[in-house]
């Protein structure tokens, strides 16, 4: 039974998630192919589905809409993870391949390097084994959290106030931010309480997620000095560590309320937004003529500012706003009005999101 | 509007913690403004974080804000679109790109002493259960847990207890949950001023509070003294754990039986 549940973790944290993320690699460079980004992106397609398809219902369906919602997720992201791997496999036979990892760069990698990296998967390891075995208070569990064991257990969303169990009208302010439904989710594909979901698997899993944006974001700074990387992973582990400044800072969030969308928010949409940008102009820069001007970054770029209504609608916001202000920065250096063009229409999810937020709550 | 300038900076200062590890990020900003080339990186860790920290202290912005419908004690969270930590560690990469080891030392004990050690933090403990949750919690919930789907079970339970009860089971309702407990709000209930709004719980008034709510189950904390012989009130008293006693009130619970039994023939 134990197994079960572990192989379905498995199932719906990695390997859908991986598929899914295969689709928008397609667009991509073949530098940006590598298995740690195609997994970012999964999740970045996986959350902004899971509002595509989880909001109309949210909103529509009173009864048993929890249900409903997973057999339609299910069966979508399935579908999305097969015509991945299926686009990944065919194109491989007219040449078209991922970027793994080759021996020969691992044989090249200094000793130094490769004790570095070391230092920083210990500390990694570190931060995941606190996550599992320490215990956060917070108090805004009893909203978000009970709202994710209220999905799995009474089969309702966002129709029943967290704090009493009484019936209520739709909880507008929280209804579009999906996160905790997204556990209970997992929670229901893998027969675990969603409490269980949100406290000890999915933390490890979204710093990991992080780290993972951070490292791609590295590698773009540091093209010409990948010998730094190691040491820049180490920093930014120590960062979220020492980072405890107050209890505002995103590192903060990050190790102490990881499940939650604020942490998302913090630490993986939008670090995702400067990592997009890094790449649409590294892309348009170096002029890979395979990809057309940065299409599937433009794509993804539009999944991310959905993807920010699974943590909040603030991150719907923030998201958009960090698109907009820094499509004026390249447009003004670029001097191209094209980019304002596309990054406004990136920016159409989040208008939606908003205009459907709106008129919900009048 | 200057008002709200201060409010503003002061959001700031309180954002950083008036920690050393704001310096060490305003040091690496400076580095990177002087020393970075790719026009790329520029704009989007050298010209985007000011240009967000003067969006952040501008009146209007707050005004904006407010007027969107947004939380303003989540205006902080602006700050989170500089990325302070991925601006630090690339620019101490850059600076000691030719010292390595010695670079990293210095960083990492630069960022150790000037900032905070998560772990330290108060609220965090070690975890009694894959839950996170007490385990004195889940004893009282699995022992008043209500039987079958159309089982009901409402329980109030002590202050500290709160927050933790329907993330166990979503089917045990209460009177009140955390929306009393937390300060920023300022409801009235009158279960919870029997319950804690007194040094001494009146059981009298707190039962008469609980009757009105049909709440079957009511959870005393082991140091709370208690007015009135729980016996003689007629409360049941189901099972101690870890000290907090555990009453079943058989009042309320033969009402909402008699629902039940009314659905059921209904």
């Amino acid at each position: 039974m134990i197994a079960l549940k572990i192989i379905s973790l498995i199932i719906w944290l990695f390997i859908i998630p991986f598929g899914v993320g295969l689709l928008p690699a397609y667009l991509l460079p073949e530098k940006d192919r590598t298995p740690g980004a195609v997994f970012v992106y999964g999740y970045f397609v996986m959350f902004a589905l899971f509002e595509l398809v989880g909001i109309p219902i949210v909103i529509f369906v009173t009864y048993h809409s929890f249900s409903l919602l997973s057999y339609l997720f299910t069966a979508l992201s399935l579908a999305l993870g097969l015509a991945g791997t299926a686009l990944t496999w065919f194109g491989g036979k007219k040449g078209y391949k991922l970027a793994f990892w080759k021996r020969e760069e691992l044989k090249q990698m200094a000793l130094e390097e490769k004790i570095c990296f070391l230092i920083f998967f210990l500390l990694l390891a570190f931060q995941m084994y606190m996550l599992f075995t320490r215990a956060s208070f917070d108090g805004d569990d009893a909203y978000y959290g009970v709202q994710g064991v209220i999905a799995q257990q009474l089969d309702s969303l966002y129709r029943i106030n967290p704090y009493t169990g009484r019936s209520a009208p739709l909880d507008v302010r929280h209804a579009l931010a999906l996160i905790p439904v997204y556990e209970a989710f997992i929670g229901r594909m893998s027969g675990i309480h969603a409490t269980i979901i949100a406290h000890s698997v999915v933390p490890p899993v979204f710093l990991a997620l992080t780290y993972l944006v951070y490292f791609q974001i590295g590698k773009r700074l540091l093209h010409n000095k990948k010998d730094m990387l190691p040491m820049f992973m180490i920093v930014l582990a120590l960062l979220q560590m020492f980072g405890n400044v107050s209890i505002y800072t995103n590192e903060t969030f990050l190790l102490t309320r990881t499940w939650q969308g604020k942490s998302l928010t913090g630490n993986f949409i939008l670090p995702g937004v400067f990592l997009i940008f890094l790449c649409l102009f590294e892309n348009n820069a170096e002029s890979d003529k395979k990809v057309s001007k940065g299409t599937g970054y433009w794509i993804l770029l539009a999944c991310v500012n959905l993807a920010a209504g699974v943590s909040s609608s603030l991150a719907v916001l923030l998201s958009a706003l960090l698109v907009a202000g820094l499509a004026v920065l390249f447009a003004a250096y670029k001097r191209k009005f094209s980019i304002l063009v596309k990054a406004a229409l990136t920016c159409i999810p989040s208008a939606v999101y908003v205009l459907t937020y709106l008129i919900i709550s009048h | 509007m200057f008002g709200i300038f201060m409010e503003s900076l002061v959001i700031f200062k309180l954002y950083t913690g008036l920690k050393l590890l704001i310096v060490l990020f305003a040091l690496s900003w400076i580095y990177l403004l002087v020393t970075e080339k790719d026009k790329r990186v520029r704009l989007l860790f050298v010209w985007a974080p000011p240009l967000i920290i003067l969006l952040f202290l501008f009146p209007i912005s707050r005004k904006l804000f407010v007027a969107a419908g947004l939380d303003g004690e989540t205006y902080y969270r602006i700050l989170w679109t500089i990325p302070m930590g991925v601006i630090t560690a690339y620019a101490s990469c850059r600076l000691f790109s030719r010292h390595k080891r010695i670079g990293l030392i210095i960083t990492s004990v630069l960022v150790i002493l000037c900032g905070s050690l998560v772990y330290k933090n108060g609220y965090i403990s070690k975890a009694e259960n894959l839950y996170h949750i007490p385990n004195t919690v889940i004893r009282i919930c699995d022992l008043i847990a209500p039987e079958g789907e159309s089982g009901q079970a409402m329980v109030v339970v002590p202050e500290e207890l709160v927050y933790y009860v329907r993330q166990y089971n979503a089917s045990i309702r209460m009177p009140y949950g955390r929306e009393m407990v937390a300060s920023q709000w300022d409801y009235y209930n009158e279960v919870y001023e029997a319950m804690e709004g007194t040094e001494i719980i009146d059981l009298e008034k707190l039962l008469e509070a609980t009757r009105k709510e049909y709440c079957q189950y009511i959870v005393i904390n082991p140091v709370r003294q208690v007015k009135g012989d729980p016996e003689k009130l007629g409360l049941q008293l189901l099972s101690t754990i870890d000290g907090y006693r555990v009453y079943k009130d058989p009042v309320a619970a033969a009402e909402v039986e008699s629902w039940g039994q009314y659905y059921e023939e209904d």
